[in-house]
């Protein structure tokens, strides 16, 4: 049975001994980049984005009659042959697969994958009840043999090199291998699994899919263990949980076109097997086969009617959501994740398995949208992982002091400007006249020492803008800047970039003071009342006056204006103004660009070399990816292009404080990166961003400037 | 879609995925072309349990003269012990080079799952575009009231669960071959 912490302190001592492992670091690391690389070239030809849609549509429309969608399918399966059950939890599954297995007298099982049997915790319990079960999956057999759960969803044991697998089957088989010859490993598991597939009488499976229209479930596999599990024993085992069920035929095929590309970048896997019913078999006393079917519920069918939460049943389990993940591929699935692994596994388990298994794990998401991005079902991950972490928070009945802090001084913004000037003057002795704090004060843990920090800057922008302010006769466009708390202390002369570029262009800029923090720090923490509160509160400073546009430098801010306030404020009666509001964000390089139109500047210095750290929240938040490298360019300097460019920098706003060793060795990879392309320069459009980039190059030296790339544009050189 | 360019499309997409893909006339010879393969390899059997009675004779004659044994059914009493398995497969998908078989006899599936080496036989006016275009056929096949096993394959059984590093063979064929049979032109 896995074991997954339940304290922050706990889990973070596990984080710390996964680090360690540079083995797994360096596979997922190079599993993610070529993941990513990968994409573009399975999906040629593929709508990926219209079949998403069509997916997750056609799961919202069938969640709601998963109980008729059952009854329909047991009554073509049963017409067929086989018996169909239900289970409303993991012990009740497991009871009646014992049961079904006494009463044919069975005594070796065969199993072919299933994430429901490891939910269930299966093997454990028919071990226990005294049958021999053998994993025949190559990687579930793998970690099978070495009392492990997976730690992919589709690649079970990706954890592991082909020194310990090699290490392990010259155990099994008392020979010696090359353990540099993977083909020949893996003709061990061929050499050694025929006899028990042979020799046993029951075979378990698990589905991808169970089409009510017909009866039929359908598996998708690769390796060839699923056909024989299901065909050699003469009774036939298969646990499927209830989100499986779909209306059709059609359904499945349209799932398909993207569950392998998704999964495996294969446009299809070597085997998809429909299986209807009790099918000959020879080995059975009766000439066909025993084939049983259990529904699992434990949790699924109340999840289904959750009005928030339902979406995560529109998952297909292609196991995605972790490939691209930056912290995933830092620490591995048995630390991102209970049974089920990556972003949906931090939901999933407080509902499969409770809120002890979840407490910690929940709090490891940086909400960098990359799952987001890729997940054929068009799961928001990234936001219920949030809405999972204040579920836990709320059957806790308790919360961190971080959060009540924060609602306590988010709500009063005059108490949160006054706190930020505040710091200026508590961080001075520690940055003297620099504008970087370099050696973190004792109170700090040493492991946030990985960059250095900025200082509050000793006068905010909003203070400043009195004097910057220029009225403009019949401006083209009036435009209000919203700052965010980052640009306004601590880096005013990102947004001073701003007000000199506009000089040279008929813009009114207005800066409405009552604007304060745009929540998504309050949201990150769960503190959904605060991030409602900050919503009503900016749109309603930002509806006083007639603006063509709300402009924000800060790629966080801006995607969580335009596209988390609409469902902080769902069904909200203070939502009025929101199209309005949202309809208007734009970011800076947008704004410059397509509205502005700027043209390239002449440089009288020589064009440095710069490169692009591309903000999670700008290409995947804002979906903004080509205006930032064209103002590069237009700024007169050289693009120069780097690895990885949109894929996390670490920060992640307060991430970066609770989780330091994963941030900075996200950072670690992102600085070899724009240090390996040559660049002199790297810009990005985030303050956040700067913040984390900055101060990691400073640690190194400071060899690459780090600059916003609104002071890019704006520099006089 | 032409069905030469079905063909060809067939091939290049199960090519892919490492199938070897050729084109024959007619069923001696593909006959003659497993018979070859399977001596070849240094395999000993050869099981074919869905061809007509007068194609297994052809076969089976063929087998006798090159001295390999043809596996009779049930297949179960020989599973563990065949080299190449000959059938045909019902259907073709030629977007993802997939050959689609009615595998609800169980001797069909111990040959083409237990075999070392599956050769598929498939008549050039079974190839359809995509799945899509199959999908009213196979649904009615999966309504009816009888129990089924329908079963797409694309190309040899493989694996990445070893450090994601490719591996072809693991429980299913270690190859598969696809003859594509031109019969008569429509």
């Amino acid at each position: 049975m896995i074991k997954t912490p339940s304290d922050m302190k706990s889990y973070k001592k596990q984080l710390r001994e996964a680090l360690k492992d540079k083995f797994l670091r360096n596979a997922l690391d190079n599993f993610n980049t070529a993941y990513r690389e990968n994409r573009p070239i399975v999906y040629e030809n593929i709508d990926f984005k219209g079949i998403r849609d069509s997916i997750a549509t056609a799961k919202d429309e069938a969640l709601p009659h998963l109980t008729r969608l059952f009854e329909e399918f047991k009554k073509h399966a049963e017409a067929a042959g086989a018996k169909v059950h239900t289970a409303k939890d993991g012990r009740q599954a497991n009871e009646l697969i014992e049961r079904i297995a006494k009463e044919s007298r069975v005594k070796r099982i065969v199993k072919s994958k299933s994430m429901t049997a490891e939910e269930t915790f299966l093997n454990d319990h028919l071990e226990e009840k005294g049958f021999k079960v053998t994993e025949t999956d190559l990687g579930e057999w793998i970690i099978q043999l070495r009392h492990e759960g997976p730690s992919h969803m589709v690649m079970p044991a990706i954890h592991l090199s082909r020194y310990q697998v090699g290490e392990l089957f010259e155990r099994v088989t008392k020979k010696k291998l090359d353990p540099e010859n993977i083909d020949n490993l893996v003709k061990v598991a061929r050499k050694e699994l025929r006899h028990a597939f042979l020799e046993a009488d029951m075979g378990i499976s698990g589905a991808n899919f169970a089409i009510a229209e017909s009866g039929t479930l359908g598996l998708v596999t690769n390796e060839g263990n699923m056909r024989l599990v299901t065909t050699l024993p003469r009774v036939h085992v298969a646990l499927v949980g209830f989100d499986k069920l779909i209306p059709d035929f059609k359904s499945a095929l349209r799932v398909l076109k993207v569950l392998p590309r998704n999964a495996t970048g294969q446009a299809l896997t070597s085997y998809v097997t429909w299986i209807k019913g009790a099918n000959p078999c020879e080995a059975s006393p009766i000439g066909e086969k025993e084939m049983d079917i259990i529904f699992l519920d434990n949790g699924r069918l109340a999840l289904a009617k959750d009005p928030v939460f339902s979406e995560a049943l529109r998952c297909i389990r292609c196991g995605a959501c972790a490939n691209v993940c930056p912290v995933y591929s830092k620490i591995g699935g048995h630390k991102y994740g209970h049974v089920y692994i990556g972003a949906i596994g931090l939901i999933l388990t407080l509902f499969y398995h409770g809120k002890e298994s979840d407490r910690a794990i929940v709090r490891n998401c940086i909400n960098c949208q990359a799952c987001k991005e890729v997940c054929p079902a068009g799961i928001d991950l990234p936001h219920l992982i949030k809405k999972t972490y204040r579920a836990v928070l709320d059957e806790d009945g308790k919360k961190p002091v971080k959060n009540l802090l924060l609602s306590k001084v988010m709500k009063n913004r005059k108490l949160f400007h006054f706190l930020l000037r505040q710091a200026y003057l508590a961080q001075k002795p520690l940055a003297g006249k620099s504008a970087i704090i370099r050696h973190l004060p004792y109170f700090f843990e040493k492991q946030h020492g990985f960059r250095s920090l900025p200082v509050i800057a000793r006068t905010p922008f909003r203070d400043r803008w009195p004097q910057l302010y220029r009225k403009v006769i019949n401006p083209e466009y009036t435009v209000a800047l919203f700052a965010g708390c980052a640009i306004d202390f601590i880096y005013p002369e990102q947004a001073e970039a701003l007000v000199e570029l506009l000089k040279d262009h008929n813009v009114q800029l207005e800066f409405p003071t009552d604007q304060s923090c745009c929540g998504l720090p309050a949201m990150m923490a769960a503190e959904e009342e605060t991030a409602k509160y900050l919503a009503i509160q900016n749109i309603k400073t930002m509806s006083s006056g007639r603006y063509d546009y709300i402009l924000t430098q800060c790629a966080s801010c801006a995607s969580h204006l335009k596209h988390n306030y609409p469902r902080i404020l769902h069904g909200d009666p203070e939502r009025t103004n929101l199209e309005l509001f949202t309809e208007k964000i734009i970011d800076f390089s947008s704004f410059v660009v397509n509205v502005l139109k700027i043209e390239t500047k002449q440089l009288t210095a020589p064009p440095k070399k710069v490169a692009y750290h591309s903000p999670c929240h700008l290409c995947r938040g804002m979906d903004v990816t080509e205006e930032p490298r064209m103002l590069i360019e237009a700024a007169g300097h050289r693009y120069v292009e780097s690895k990885d460019e949109d894929v996390c920098c670490g920060f992640g706003g307060s991430y970066s404080v609770d989780f330091p060793e994963i941030s900075s060795e996200i950072l670690r990879k992102k600085l070899d990166n724009v240090e390996q392309s040559g660049a002199e320069v790297l810009v990005t459009d985030c303050p956040g961003c700067v913040l984390q980039l900055r101060g990691g190059f400073d640690k190194r030296g400071g060899r690459i400037e780090v600059k916003h790339i609104a002071e890019l544009l704006a520099d006089k050189e | 879609m032409q069905r030469s360019d079905l063909i060809l499309k067939m091939k290049d997409n199960a090519e892919k995925v490492q199938t070897v893909v050729s084109i024959i006339e007619n069923f001696k010879a593909a006959v003659q072309y497993v018979v070859a393969l399977t001596k070849h390899q240094g395999g000993k059997t050869l099981a074919a349990p869905d061809l007509t009675a007068s194609e297994l004779d052809l076969l089976k004659n063929h087998c006798e003269k090159e001295g390999l044994t043809f596996l009779a059914v049930p297949l179960r009493a020989h599973a563990d012990n065949i080299h190449t398995a000959l059938t045909y497969a019902d259907w073709g998908i030629a977007e993802t080079g997939t050959l689609v078989m009615d595998a609800c006899s169980e001797n069909l599936r111990i040959a083409t799952m237990l075999s070392d080496i599956h050769v598929a036989v498939l008549p050039a006016e079974k190839i359809k575009p995509t799945s899509e275009a199959l999908e009213n056929k196979l649904n009615e096949k999966l309504k009816g009231n009888s129990a089924s096993y329908t079963a797409f394959i694309t190309g040899a059984s493989r694996t990445a669960d070893v450090e994601r590093v490719l591996a072809i063979g693991v429980h299913g064929p270690i190859e598969l071959h696809i003859l594509i049979m031109e019969g008569p032109t429509e």
